[in-house]
């Protein structure tokens, strides 16, 4: 009996130590094999081309393939209840942006926030979203844009997608500023931006990226960018916490995330390498340059941690009005 | 600019060859059951991002071409549509092989298919910002009555019996409510289980509904002998039919274009219900309705055509407004972006060089395509020799690929089975599948269009919407013209029996 019992103690000791030193090997070496990315936006959108980018230049650095899988659907919340309790040997990842992220758990289409998995990094911004309207409209700033759906409350009809981050923007537009526009559900970006055009709404958010040809020509015009800070390569547009609505803050962060559980010694890896290439590799300023009209921009692990928590503090601070 | 984009395609053998590459890939994605031409296209994206824009957009555009055109092999030759395109093909092109005449049906496919692509390109050449405003005009209102003239098409699509008709449509609007509710995004009918969350897939349902059923159709009579050489023997001169066909088929080809490109110019319906819509009007207005579905060469040249003058349409709003019209445009846009090209207003004065490089890689897919396809023919009929006890489980396993693929979950393979199960029973009960492909289409544009409505009628009056009040009207013209031809069907058929 007592045999067995020392039996048993030192074998699962040999395991445990197997267990430790297995995970501090793999720290050591990683990777040492084919990374996978599950990204949770489908291929042609920005979230899945700034994780292409990034595996491709990954691969370039750490010498071993990385994959790009897109699982998508539902606003990314399939792909992230599917992966957040996937494989913790550190070669899968999870690539989203960080409205997805809370805006999903905000909204109630995921019941988990970002601390149901191991964050490894914010590796870049978005254009931002814009506030839209007719280059001929009587209002230039989003101030005046609000004070106008005060003086004719449910006259604007303002175009949104509902559950989406627009729809969140829609919400702390009229419960922190006392906007009363019609919010009508104007379906997706691309959907938004031509009844925006079409004149069957009267303002409307969309990405910068999507909306710039029709600045450039003189048929729309952008109000505000929901981001904290103007794009670094768009200094002209104002921000919308300057100039109307102070707690409107939006920002779209790409993140690189991995299953709960995943070693920190490999999280710290992966995030020194991603953090490496996005601060020092020529090409990949260039592309985010033009892409997101943004300068390379990456947080260390802790850094996005915190990140993340402030925007879920934002937004599950509406989350009455969103569910 | 146009001599340059000319150039930059025609001088750069590279790009030829991508297009030639783009084509034959199509083709197969597109001829395969559970392979479709969007899938083709997100495989190659990838690989576009690091070619020069000319060569990723030439490329992918040749894959949507050849995509598109490779629907109408299997539809015609196993009855089972390659991509949701070519559901209106199966119509008469199966009776027609079926009749021994598989050569002259595949033949009309691929020319009429080519005359479609060109007449198509060539209208976006042309009038592209013209039609493009015209889009813009399209808002909840014009949709919602869209939709319901669409919907109203099942009557004819039916035939004689329409209740069966009606079933198999608003069961396919009952499945396509499940996953999140447009506007609200509340989940419907999900029961729990995440994956209901994305709801089911038209591709998912497409080969549950064609490929399972076609296979266990024919599981059925396995025990009967069958003789496989008949149907393979096929001979074809030339492209299988005769100038005089050709000539007989101008007028409805025409008319199919326009159809297709005006479906393809609205965002959203696609080359699932411009085949159809094609399909019954071709059938409305021809002198001899009753012989459509028997094996004709109106049906496939109506189907055909319009689905890949649809290709033409759905460019429009992408090129002119940065509008995607469908999936495949959604990721020719993310394309067109990674290479700084921005579709919109002023694509024509950034980047005309390359849109002009589109267009005649567009017209030069399109000829690859025909030729291609034409020299392929009579090895395609070949498949008809290759006993179905092999044949069938292979496509039951490509399937099953194509339902994983596209968007990289297991779950789709069990919707496949479901699907396929229910497909079975529904034709056992005689209830006819493919209104049930427009249901599943429209039904969600319509239910989101009219809550849209919903959110702007007090403010808005439906008269000061002409297109909707016009679309409603011919939507009352139609419904009672087709009743009444149903009903003389009905009384023709009691009378011979009798």
């Amino acid at each position: 009996m007592k045999m067995k019992k020392i039996v048993t103690m030192a074998l699962a000791g040999v395991m445990a130590l197997s267990v430790f030193s297995g995970a501090a090997m793999g720290a050591e070496t990683w990777p040492e094999k084919t990374i996978n990315f599950a990204c949770t936006h489908g291929a042609g959108g920005d979230t899945d081309y700034m994780a292409r980018l990034l595996a491709r230049k990954l691969e370039e650095k750490v010498g071993q393939s990385v994959v790009v899988n897109n699982v998508t659907g539902s606003n990314g919340a399939i792909c992230m209840t599917e992966y957040k309790d996937g494989d913790t040997d550190g070669y899968t990842f999870v690539l989203t942006n960080s409205a997805a992220l809370t805006g999903n758990e905000a909204t109630g289409l995921s019941d988990f926030g970002w601390d149901a998995f191991e964050p490894v990094a914010i590796y870049g911004k978005q254009s931002g979203e814009n506030i839209l309207v007719p280059a001929d409209a009587p209002y230039n700033t989003l101030e005046e844009l609000i004070q106008a759906s005060k003086d004719a409350p449910g006259e604007i009809n303002f175009g949104i997608s509902t559950g989406g981050g627009v729809y969140i923007a829609s919400v702390i537009m009229a419960h922190a500023a006392g906007a009363e526009f019609n919010v009508i559900d104007a379906g997706d970006a691309a959907e938004r931006l031509t009844s925006l055009l079409g004149g069957h709404v009267d303002a409307t958010i969309a990405p910068y990226s999507s909306a710039k040809e029709y600045i450039e020509s003189g048929d729309l015009k952008t109000l505000c960018t929901l981001l904290e800070e103007s794009p670094d390569l768009l200094q002209d547009i104002p921000t919308a916490n300057t100039t109307g609505c102070e707690e409107l803050v939006m920002n779209t962060l790409y993140v690189c995330l991995a299953p709960k559980g995943t070693d920190a010694a490999i999280v710290e890896a992966a995030n020194a390498a991603i953090k490496d290439i996005v601060d020092n590799d020529t090409e990949w300023k260039e592309e985010v340059n033009s892409f997101c009209f943004q300068e390379p921009f990456c947080l260390t692990v802790e850094e996005t941690k915190t990140e993340l928590e402030n925007q879920r503090t934002l937004f599950m601070s509406y989350a009455e009005y969103l569910q | 600019m146009i001599a340059e984009g000319f150039a930059s395609v025609m001088l750069d053998p590279f790009v030829i060859l991508l297009i030639a590459i783009g084509v034959v890939v199509g083709i197969i994605f597109g001829s395969i059951p559970g392979l479709t031409a969007t899938m083709a296209v997100v495989m190659f994206l990838p690989v576009t991002y690091t070619m020069t824009s000319t060569q990723g957009i030439s490329m992918l555009v040749a894959l949507y071409i050849g995509g598109i055109s490779g629907g109408l092999i299997s539809a015609i030759l196993l009855n089972i549509p390659g991509t949701p395109s070519s559901v209106a093909t199966c119509f008469d092109g199966r009776p027609m092989a079926e009749k021994g005449e598989a050569g002259k049906a595949l033949g009309t496919g691929v020319i009429f298919s080519f005359i479609g692509t060109v007449l198509g390109v060539l209208i976006l050449i042309v009038i592209s910002p013209v039609l493009a405003s015209v889009a813009l005009k399209f808002g909840p209102f014009e949709y919602c009555a869209l939709a319901i003239f669409s919907l109203s098409l099942v009557i004819t699509l039916t035939g004689k019996d329409m209740v069966k008709g009606l079933i198999s449509a608003v069961l396919g609007a009952l499945l396509a409510t499940v996953g999140l509710a447009p506007i609200d995004s509340k989940p419907r009918f999900t029961f729990g289980i995440v994956n209901l969350t994305a709801g089911f897939k038209l591709l998912v349902l497409l080969i549950g509904l064609f490929a399972i059923t076609e296979v266990v159709k024919y599981a059925e009579g396995v025990r009967k002998p069958e003789n496989f050489t008949i149907e393979g023997n096929v001979k074809i001169k030339g492209v299988g039919f005769s100038l005089k066909e050709f000539i007989r088929g101008i007028p409805n080809a025409i008319r199919s274009t326009l159809i297709g490109v005006g479906i393809g110019i609205l965002p959203g319906i696609g080359g699932g219900v411009s085949c159809m819509i094609s399909y019954t009007v071709a059938k409305n207005t021809s002198k001899h309705p009753e012989k459509f579905g028997t094996g004709i060469m109106d049906g496939v040249i109506a189907s055909e055509t319009a689905n890949n003058a649809t290709i033409g349409g759905a460019m429009i709003p992408l090129l002119s407004l940065g509008i995607p019209g469908d999936a495949v445009t959604a990721m020719l846009l993310g394309g067109l972006m990674v290479h700084n090209v921005s579709p919109g207003p002023l694509i024509f004065q950034k980047s005309g060089s390359v849109v002009y490089g589109v267009f005649f890689s567009m017209l030069i897919a399109a000829v690859f395509m025909c030729v291609f396809m034409l020299l392929g023919m009579r090895g395609f009929i070949r498949v008809l020799n290759i006993p179905k006890n092999y044949l069938l489980p292979i496509i039951v396993v490509l399937c099953c690929v194509g339902a994983i693929g596209d968007s990289n979950r297991l779950f789709d393979v069990w919707g496949v089975l479901i699907f396929g199960i229910m497909g079975y029973a529904l034709i056992k009960a005689k209830i006819p599948l493919s209104p049930m492909i427009l249901g599943f289409i429209l039904g969600p544009t319509f239910e989101s269009n009219v809550r849209k409505v919903s959110q702007l009628i007090s403010r808005d009056s439906v008269f000061s919407h002409p297109i909707f009040c016009v679309f409603i009207l011919v939507t009352a013209v139609v419904v009672v013209i087709s009743l009444r031809s149903n009903k003389r069907e009905r009384e023709a058929l009691s009378k011979e029996k009798q």
